[in-house]
């Protein structure tokens, strides 16, 4: 029984070799570690305008969402207005450089969405940008 | 040479470190990673607010007004125009007075699809220093 194992002599090994699968499973790993962001979410569906000239902003990752009715949106939680800017300041104390996108229905009431702005400011992030669809044109 | 290593490693089976430990570590956290992971990439349009501690009179005077109506009609230096002709409207006025920003006043009750549509436009227009603000 043992000479017969032994007999491959040169394999070496009973078992299938493990570390073709763990190099790549680590790659995947670096991947998912690099390209993840911890985005907070609104947590609802808008109807968001189109506008060819928005722009990706790398590090908008506070999302607040405006629905049609005027709800506000944030971290999949209805907020009120008044809510708004203890939890901005919070989340500026412990991440200071987010930035926050406003995703506003394309019915909301601009009255809401200058609104939304000046508490995430009052809550100290300054870098706010409304949210669109880069349209096709 | 073989009888020697035989000997030492046989109750184990292999002779490296053992890696099944690691590999589930590893793929817990590979797991997680992708769990976590979200590929949303929001687009957006910057614009300003005006600070309450400003002088609005000063910015007003030489910027390029917008007024944005509750039933979403666009008016631009006394006149209504649509969307598209905003961009044009823009031009020209930019071409009198070259260091001019944009102020977008906007009713209320306006609807923020006609407020991005604009902000496009002006950008389209070439200006991007674009004030936002709401009247009653």
């Amino acid at each position: 029984m043992k000479t017969n194992r032994h007999t491959p002599g040169e394999a070496e090994e009973t078992g299938i070799d493990l570390a073709p699968m763990l190099d790549f499973t680590i790659n995947l790993l670096i991947f998912f570690i690099i390209t993840t962001s911890f985005i907070k979410e609104a947590g609802v569906t808008v109807f968001k305008p189109e506008a060819v000239t928005a722009e990706h902003r790398e590090s908008g990752n506070l999302l607040i969402a405006i629905r049609e009715n005027g709800e506000i949106w944030m971290d999949r939680k209805r907020v009120e207005l008044r809510e708004l800017r203890p939890m901005i300041e919070r989340l500026h104390i412990e991440r200071p450089d987010d930035t926050v996108v406003i995703i506003a229905d394309r019915s909301s009431h601009a009255g809401v969405v200058a609104q939304v702005m000046d508490e995430v400011r009052n809550g100290g992030i300054t870098e706010v940008s409304i949210a669109a669809d880069p349209g096709s044109g | 040479m073989r009888v020697r290593r035989q000997s030492e490693s046989g109750h184990q089976g292999s002779h490296g470190i053992d890696l099944a430990p690691m590999l589930d570590f590893v793929i817990n956290l590979l797991i997680f990673f992708i769990i976590t992971a979200v590929f949303v990439k929001e687009a957006g349009l910057m614009v300003n607010r005006p600070t309450g501690f400003e002088e609005p009179q000063d910015t007003e005077s030489d910027s390029i007004n917008i007024q944005v109506l509750n039933n979403g009609e666009i008016w631009v230096d006394n006149r209504a125009v649509d969307a598209r002709a905003v961009r044009a409207n823009v031009e020209r006025l930019s071409a009198v007075n070259p260091d001019a920003g944009v102020l977008i006043i906007a009713q209320e009750q306006a609807p923020t699809g006609v407020i991005v549509e604009v902000v496009d436009q002006v950008h389209l227009g070439g200006i991007y220093d674009i004030t936002f603000t709401t009247t009653q």
